[in-house]
């Protein structure tokens, strides 16, 4: 190739990836770098602040630390990716991949089955557990507990958290299980054929060898879906909103009723600074546990 | 003896065990399949008395679901089609390319996949106002004014198909690059050197030989765009309002929200025109998952 050629071939190159960093600059690398902007001034939809805002340095931020409803917004945020994506789906993944990794003749449609509700799109899911969930003697999984002797309750009364949980828990199984079932199959039959000739009986194989060699796939998981669940908008705010009194008000949430509903644009900004970091941290350990080579 | 005895409580177990996941993941569907059936559904699950498609017509006929169901094929369609040409050509240059740029631009797109939607839309408000703005004057100086808006509608940032199309695509394009880009690594370059060879300009080796050998590698990306891009409720809540360019998801949260009597089984029959797309192409997707998130973004 003659060197007129490779270097018509670099400029090509350029010019083909031009449109994709045009986009991603105006719609994602500048929105953030305004986030910070914004979160340094007074900026808010209505009142005073709307017509001209000001700078007001860090005063976001102290705010911040001092907000009650922050702080329980960043509380149940944890909560809620600790048990519905670190606990809940992962066990529930690895147990489904796990049973699922023999073969029996109906593994097809529960491997379907499992997979379903995270081909639902949000909205549509939030509806289904609205009516699962729903109060009074006639709701479903009253109906269900019913069987056990349980009362009717108001279940996103007066357990708003759990079940926002458990319905997380219900779209990530698929997800997960996915995952763990490819972890799964890298595992050589080799070693599970030695441990039983060893006489290792099935939980010391699973604790032995089934576990430490999933590790790595486990940690990628984790990271993917504690990201992807700090994101969360839809699926809650669909259901609840956020509420009642702001018990299921995760940080996505927190964010656009700021916003949008008490239109304080600078303060909103502030939180979305302070999780916008906590995922790229978070976004970085993934790439670096990727092992990506380009 | 008590060997077999153990494997059969084992079975037994595995097969309970694997009961209970499976009924938690079907559970929810019961109400939402039994209810867009039912002229008579309402929040609760109960046997129909009567199963017809009734919900369904009314969707159509009462209320404005085919305009709903448009909505969200011209936006995710549009979104789609802007990532497979963006991750197609993108993919490719990232593929070939031995640029200093190549290494920090792969690694920071996959950090825009773990940035909150939510941590963005402030910012992204405005940004999408000021291209409103801009394009409104545009549009203003050259379209008669009686037209205005339904050029806007179509252009338009805010409340506009154009805006949003490229907003989705955008946000789901670092993945599709991701996939272009390591599908194209596995493409022997001999290929396109025999086409060289022979002469062939850049449009003919794309025509003949990039596109044909990228099908598999587009397939999946935009499969996961438009998965994506439909599920979507942030955006379209966002930048969407007038009742022209509702979307489907849109069409269901406001169903939902009525304050009068809720129609469940209307509501119900929305849901499954939402889903079925979803689900589709799920299925179609379900392959490419384990490659794409699983072995990670590896090659």
């Amino acid at each position: 190739m003659s060197a007129s050629f490779t270097r018509r071939e670099a400029w090509r190159n350029r010019f083909l990836i031009l449109p994709s960093v045009l986009l991603l600059a105006a719609f994602v690398a500048y929105p953030a770098g305004f986030a910070v902007y914004t979160s340094l001034t007074n900026e808010a939809l209505s009142g005073p602040a709307a017509m001209n805002p000001r700078f007001v340095g860090l005063a976001n931020y102290a705010k911040l630390l001092t907000d009650q409803n922050f702080w329980r917004s960043l509380a149940v945020t944890f909560w809620f990716v600790l048990f519905s994506a670190i606990i809940g789906q992962l066990i529930l993944g690895l147990m489904s991949a796990m049973l699922l990794n023999r073969r029996f003749a109906l593994r097809p449609l529960v491997n379907a089955i499992i997979l379903m509700p995270n081909a639902v799109p949000e909205v549509v899911a939030a509806l289904m557990w609205a009516s699962m969930l729903a109060a009074g003697e006639y709701g479903t999984l009253n109906n269900i507990v019913a069987w056990f002797g349980v009362d009717p309750q108001r279940w996103l009364t007066s357990f708003p958290l759990t079940m926002i949980i458990i319905v997380n828990i219900w779209r990530g199984i698929g997800f997960a299980m996915i995952l763990m079932t490819s972890g799964l199959s890298s595992i050589s039959d080799e070693l599970y054929e030695a441990a039983r000739m060893d006489g290792a009986n099935t939980s010391q194989i699973f604790r032995r060898i089934t576990l430490p060699l999933l590790v790595p796939t486990i940690f990628l998981y984790l990271l993917v879906s504690t990201v992807s669940t700090i994101a969360i908008f839809g699926l809650v705010f669909a259901l609840t909103r956020g509420g009642p009194a702001g018990s299921t008000e995760l940080i996505g949430i927190y964010i656009y009723n700021q916003s949008f509903n008490s239109y304080q644009l600078g303060y909103g900004s502030a939180v979305a600074v302070v999780v916008l970091v906590f995922s790229l941290v978070i976004g970085m350990l993934y790439v670096r546990a990727l092992k990506v080579d380009v | 003896m008590a060997q077999r005895k153990q494997t059969k409580t084992t079975a037994a177990s595995r097969f309970g065990l694997l009961l209970v996941i499976s009924l938690y993941c079907v559970m929810p569907f019961v109400w939402l399949l039994v209810a867009a059936f039912d002229p008579g559904a309402g929040l609760f699950l109960k046997m129909p008395d009567q199963v017809d498609f009734s919900n369904f017509f009314r969707v159509f006929y009462e209320e404005d679901g085919f305009l709903w169901l448009m909505n969200s094929l011209i936006v995710c369609g549009g979104a789609t089609l802007l990532v497979l040409v963006l991750s197609g050509f993108g993919g490719y240059a990232l593929s070939r390319t031995q640029a200093w740029w190549k290494r920090p631009f792969l690694y920071s797109i996959i950090l825009v996949r773990v940035i909150p939607p939510t941590a963005l839309i402030v910012p992204l408000y405005k940004v999408m106002l000021t291209c409103n703005l801009a394009i409104a004057g545009v549009v203003r100086s050259v379209v008669p004014p009686e037209h205005f808006r339904q050029v806007m509608r179509i252009v338009g940032f805010i409340d506009g198909y154009l805006g949003l199309i490229l907003l989705l695509a955008t946000m789901h394009l670092p993945l599709a690059l991701w996939i272009m880009k390591t599908f194209f690594d596995s493409v022997p370059r001999e290929y396109e050197e025999a086409a060289i060879m022979d002469g062939a300009t850049f449009g003919q080796r794309l025509r003949r030989v990039l596109v044909p050998l990228a099908m598999p590698g587009l397939a999946a990306s935009g499969l996961f765009a438009f998965i994506a891009a439909w599920g979507d409720f942030l955006f379209p809540l966002t930048f969407i309002s007038s009742p022209e360019l509702k979307m489907l998801p849109l069409g269901i949260y406001s169903a939902f929200l009525r304050d009068s009597q809720i129609d469940y089984g209307l509501l119900a029959a929305i849901a499954v025109v939402y889903t079925a797309p979803a689900i589709i192409a799920f299925a179609l997707a379900r392959r490419f998952l384990v490659q794409t998130f699983g072995g990670g973004l590896k090659g």
